[in-house]
């Protein structure tokens, strides 16, 4: 396909700006790797972008996995991250399926009961959230961050959901149906395969918001030995305020960067997926 | 999908670099506080007996819960009292739970009707008024009236700040006691032939040479007017009050027309000169405390107000040859008293703790003039105890500030606690005012609106 | 058992747990939120007064309630025009025009996206820092004279300050959202506009905005709603609502009078007002651009 690419100038201003906004994008994470191994001294003395002195202070990495307890923190987002995200997955895929394929009374009401909560902001719902989980007695563990996580993707996994498997071939079902397969064999044996990606691409989308949810879990895990990433770093900066460790505050930053930004790398199709699958359809 | 590549082996680089650096340097770097504490604390502990002598008087056992917030006063004073108090109940099994988010971390088991034993009433996220209003907290109001401590002194004579009262009842009884005051380094001002003010004109004086020599005079954190308030504003209250102190618990109050009172809009003047002078640090109202601090100690900025806890809090950062200085006020007018505004922080007991005779046990223990002295030693800062300074290892500030509230030539205010939002509402115009926003006039205004709005709800 | 009740029970067993939960942990939470703001409670006692209206009455006189949501509505006023226009922007320059290194500016804008908040919220207020910053250090060095221009700190520009890094983390996700939306659009269309000699000005005004227009009025809700309920987080990690007020958002209302002074009821009256504020913006944010979107079609 030919295609016109504008006007000369035009386009070196776009190359410019690109390359501006690339530099404006990835420079702080290298000033965050920069800042991670550098002691308060260079921080209070030299010039923010100057590069850290020789020898690199990795210290810092160490002093936050352990004395801020990073490598718990690390941890425990990553059970709470891949927990919320199977149990998204289960409860999102099995009712999108059905109200996907199945016509029965009342189907309607129940897919505009999920969408509309949507629209709702989850703050409201955050106090009193505290106090189910309290009287639930899931207050400070796992099991209530990652129900509350889930259930709060659901709503937005059946809407995507109900795009995939209705895009499925009809033939397939009735096709099981003959070979005498049950509901439940159809779908586990021929529908949830074939909407691996979709199934993919919501765990993908969800990995990076649980991994990074801040204002539930600080309000709901009040253990310190059950913290997030997220409620890690923010406490360490509340922390700052009595004790200056800039140099392991950024290490700390780093720890919960990197991670997500490999997957996301790793997985960036499919993340482009999920954000036109919702949107597009919205 | 070359870029994509690259891009993944770069994050891959940073975290393998991260994981590495977390396994080869572990030996290097120790905790600096914990094991100096507990060192201390073992030690003091083994002489503790053979002081006292006596035997323990009732044997406690059971679960003990200490709460205790860990901010500018570190967390060696606790340390170390809990382990002497461990000594001579070694029945008890003692918990701490502590930190400097801990009020947030307990909230839940407050609610919960499943509170630790003993709480320390400090930091953000503490509120002693409402936890009494929620009904959590001990009524003390009998037991203090007769309750001595271990070596036998009742408490109350010994205390400098007497509790609060909550309609007449005791539940609080203050444990520390700060004072808000102003800081320089007296090495940068021998250094440089400045005169220490001793009142506002000469604070005046000292500012221009120091704005002169190019530092400048006054900084502060802005981000928290807390600072700016109780050791600027409220001193300058008092002194244009006449030296009468009361004025500042009616202005905690919400009482009407207190705001745009003549001695209010004198100290605001105060502040106002300060700012076109420009002698306030510009950039302050952007600083968080440990920002502003810093500034302070890397003589960016010759004049700090600020807590007795500072010089404990910034240990770490401190300049070799930096000698603290403090004085409780700079707005007195010339030949005027200077004048203290104090801050206390508390203790109590929880109405539901599971083992009030311990609680009970442990106040006793540590209102003593031993743990005061340790106290005033470990985080050179004063406890609400009245001892003799001069013969402890006090820090020198804790000294001065000793010296100053027992001479003649100073005016202490009682401590307050702000009603409602009244104390956000001052530290928010302040704000406003010394950025040129509003003017002293609109400061009374708007205090005056917001006193109305607590004291309606009052009703 | 019957074909039909096997059908049944499967249905039954698919939607039910999934049901159940979200009315427990969803539905529940936000009737009991509205139950709350018409109560005394202080999130610590155990009484809890009706109070009917109370909490609402005191909203309106709460002057900073007005402020909150001023800002709020210039946040999301200056993140649509910022996000919108550099993100269509960079949509267009990434496909229409024939860019070298396409993938790659696409992978890396979107890593913002990746990142928590919290972690922009702390990497930014030292760019901001006065005195040690990113910011004044790079403009003390291009004036030669020290710039200590405390970003945060004064209240005239200090909500200007939070717009950058909202809109730094916004724009990759949108980017990308666009992205697929040009990419939708049938080749030939734009074929025929070159063919016609039609500049690339003249082609994305009649060619991309028009059949672009249902994903850029999607991509504005998502803005309008996301920074209605998310602002307070970046406001709770660069300037706690201060200098001021000047940048108290509802959200972060919300914080303060729940943990800062218990007003739990209070705290969920705000709440309550987010909600309606939300549900008020989409439904004029879709009318006002549905008229438009008849015109262009």
């Amino acid at each position: 396909m030919k295609r016109n690419g504008g006007h000369p100038l035009a386009r070196a201003l776009s190359v410019t700006f690109l390359v501006f906004w690339a530099f404006m994008v990835v420079y702080p994470m290298v000033w965050t790797l920069f800042g991670s191994l550098k002691d308060n001294q260079q921080f209070f003395m030299g010039k923010p972008w100057n590069l850290p002195k020789l020898p690199l202070l990795w210290s810092n990495f160490s002093y936050t996995w352990d004395k801020y307890h990073f490598g718990a923190y690390f941890l425990n987002s990553v059970i709470v991250t891949l927990g919320s995200m199977a149990l998204a997955l289960i409860l999102a895929a099995s009712s999108a399926y059905v109200l996907a394929r199945y016509s029965f009374k009342g189907s309607g009401v129940v897919y505009y009961f999920y969408i509309a909560s949507l629209m709702i902001p989850g703050i409201l719902a955050l106090i009193p959230t505290f106090f189910l989980l309290f009287k639930l007695h899931l207050n400070n563990t796992f099991i209530g961050l990652i129900t509350v996580y889930a259930i709060g993707a659901v709503p937005f996994g059946i809407f995507m959901l109900i795009g995939f498997f209705k895009a499925l071939p009809r033939e397939l079902e009735e096709a099981a149906v003959i070979d005498g397969a049950s509901h439940f064999g159809t779908f586990f044996k021929i529908m949830l395969p074939l909407a691996k990606p979709g199934l993919l691409t919501f765990s993908i989308i969800n990995l990076l918001g649980m991994w990074n949810e801040y204002a539930f879990a600080l309000v709901l895990v009040n253990d310190p030995a059950k913290y997030t990433l997220p409620v890690g770093i923010a406490v360490m900066q509340a922390e700052m305020q009595y004790r200056t460790e800039w140099g392991a505050l950024f290490a700390g930053l780093l720890m919960s960067i990197v991670p997500v930004l490999i997957l996301y790398i790793l997985f960036q199709n499919r993340i482009t997926e999920g954000v036109t699958a919702g949107a597009v359809k919205a | 999908m070359k870029w994509k590549t690259l891009l993944l082996f770069c994050a891959v680089l940073m975290l393998a670099a991260s994981v590495s650096a977390c396994g080869s340097n572990k030996n290097e770097n120790s905790t600096p506080s914990s094991p100096a504490a507990e060192t201390k604390s073992t030690e003091s502990a083994s002489t503790e007996p053979s002081n006292s002598g006596e035997a323990p008087v009732a044997e406690l056992e059971g679960d003990f819960e200490i709460q205790y917030f860990v901010g500018g006063y570190g967390d060696a004073w606790w340390k170390s009292v809990i382990a002497q108090f461990k000594e001579k109940y070694p029945k008890l099994n003692i918990k701490e739970s502590a930190g400097p988010k801990i009020n947030d971390q307990m909230k839940p088991r407050w609610i919960q009707g499943d509170p630790p034993d003993v709480i320390y009433l400090d930091g953000a996220g503490s509120n002693a008024r409402q936890q009494i209003e929620d009904g959590q907290l001990l009524d003390l109001t009998d037991w203090i009236k007769e309750a001595a401590n271990i070596d036998g002194e009742k408490i109350t004579d010994k205390l400098i700040g007497q509790p609060d009262l909550f309609d007449g009842k005791v539940y609080t009884l203050p444990l520390v006691f700060g004072s808000w005051g102003v800081f320089y380094d007296k090495a940068l001002f021998t250094q440089n032939n400045w005169e220490v003010p001793t009142d506002f004109e000469s604070f005046l004086t000292v500012s221009e040479k120091i704005k002169a020599a190019g530092i400048s005079p006054l900084v502060h954190a802005g981000v928290y007017p807390g600072y700016l308030v109780g050791g600027v504003l409220n001193p300058a209250i008092v002194s244009a009050n006449g030296d009468d102190a009361s004025i500042l618990v009616d202005i905690a109050n919400a009482k009407e027309g207190v705001y745009k009172s003549e001695a209010v809009l004198k100290a605001l003047g105060q502040l106002v000169t300060l700012r076109d002078k420009g002698y306030l640090d510009k950039s302050a109202i952007a600083l968080n405390h440990t920002d502003s601090q810093i500034q302070f100690l890397q003589h960016k900025d010759a004049f700090i107000p600020n807590g007795l806890w500072l010089e404990n809090e910034m240990k770490k950062d401190t300049p070799a040859g930096f000698s603290f200085g403090w004085l409780p006020s700079i707005t007195q007018a010339p030949g005027g008293k200077y004048v203290a505004v104090p801050y206390t922080n508390a203790i109590a007991i929880a109405k539901k703790a599971k083992n009030p005779e311990a609680a009970k046990a442990f106040l006793q223990f540590i209102y003593t003039s031993k743990a005061a002295v340790e106290w005033a030693e470990k985080t050179g800062a004063l406890m609400n105890l009245k001892i003799d300074l001069e013969s402890a290892n006090a820090s020198e500030v804790s000294k001065a500030a000793a010296k100053f509230y027992s001479s003649d030539n100073i005016v202490v205010a009682p401590t307050f606690a702000y009603a409602g939002e009244m104390g956000k509402t001052i530290e928010d115009a302040t704000i406003a005012l010394i950025d040129g926003k509003i003017t002293p006039e609109q400061w009374a205004e708007r205090a005056e609106k917001q006193a109305a709005t607590e004291r309606s709800k009052a009703k | 058992m019957s074909a039909n009740l096997k059908r049944s029970l499967f249905i039954a067993s698919f939607i039910l747990p999934t049901f159940i939960v979200y009315c427990i942990f969803t539905v529940y939470p936000i009737l009991r939120g509205i139950y709350i703001s018409f109560t005394d409670w202080s999130g610590g006692s155990e009484t809890m007064n009706f109070i009917g209206l109370d909490n609402y009455r005191e909203l309106i006189h709460d002057p900073i309630i007005y402020k909150a949501a001023y800002n709020d509505y210039f946040i999301v006023f200056w993140k649509v025009i910022g996000i919108m226009l550099i993100a269509t922007y960079f949509a267009v320059a990434l496909t229409r025009l024939k860019i070298k290194g396409s993938a790659f500016y696409r992978i890396v804008f979107f890593f913002p996206n990746v990142i928590s908040v919290v972690v922009i919220g702390v990497i930014w207020r030292f760019v901001y820092n006065p005195k040690l910053g990113i910011l004044n250090s790079l403009l003390s060095f291009i004036t030669g004279k020290p710039v200590e221009t405390p970003w945060l700190g004064d209240s005239d520009y200090a909500l200007w300050a939070l717009l950058p890094p909202a809109i730094w983390a916004g724009i990759g996700f949108f980017m990308i959202l666009l992205i697929a939306g040009i990419m939708s659009i049938p080749a030939p269309l734009y074929e025929s506009a070159e063919i016609d000699g039609a500049s690339q000005w003249k082609q994305f005004f009649h060619v991309t905005l028009p059949l672009l227009w249902e994903q850029l009025k999607v991509s504005v809700v998502l803005i309008v709603l996301t920074s209605l309920n998310g602002s307070f987080i970046i406001v709770s990690i660069m300037t706690y609502g201060g200098p001021d007020n000047a940048t108290q958002v509802l959200g972060y209302r919300l914080f303060e009078k729940a943990f800062g002074t218990y007003q739990m009821g209070y705290a969920s009256a705000v709440g309550v007002l987010i909600l309606v504020l939300s549900l008020l913006t989409t439904v004029v944010m879709r009318w006002l651009m549905r008229r438009e979107s008849v015109e262009v079609s």
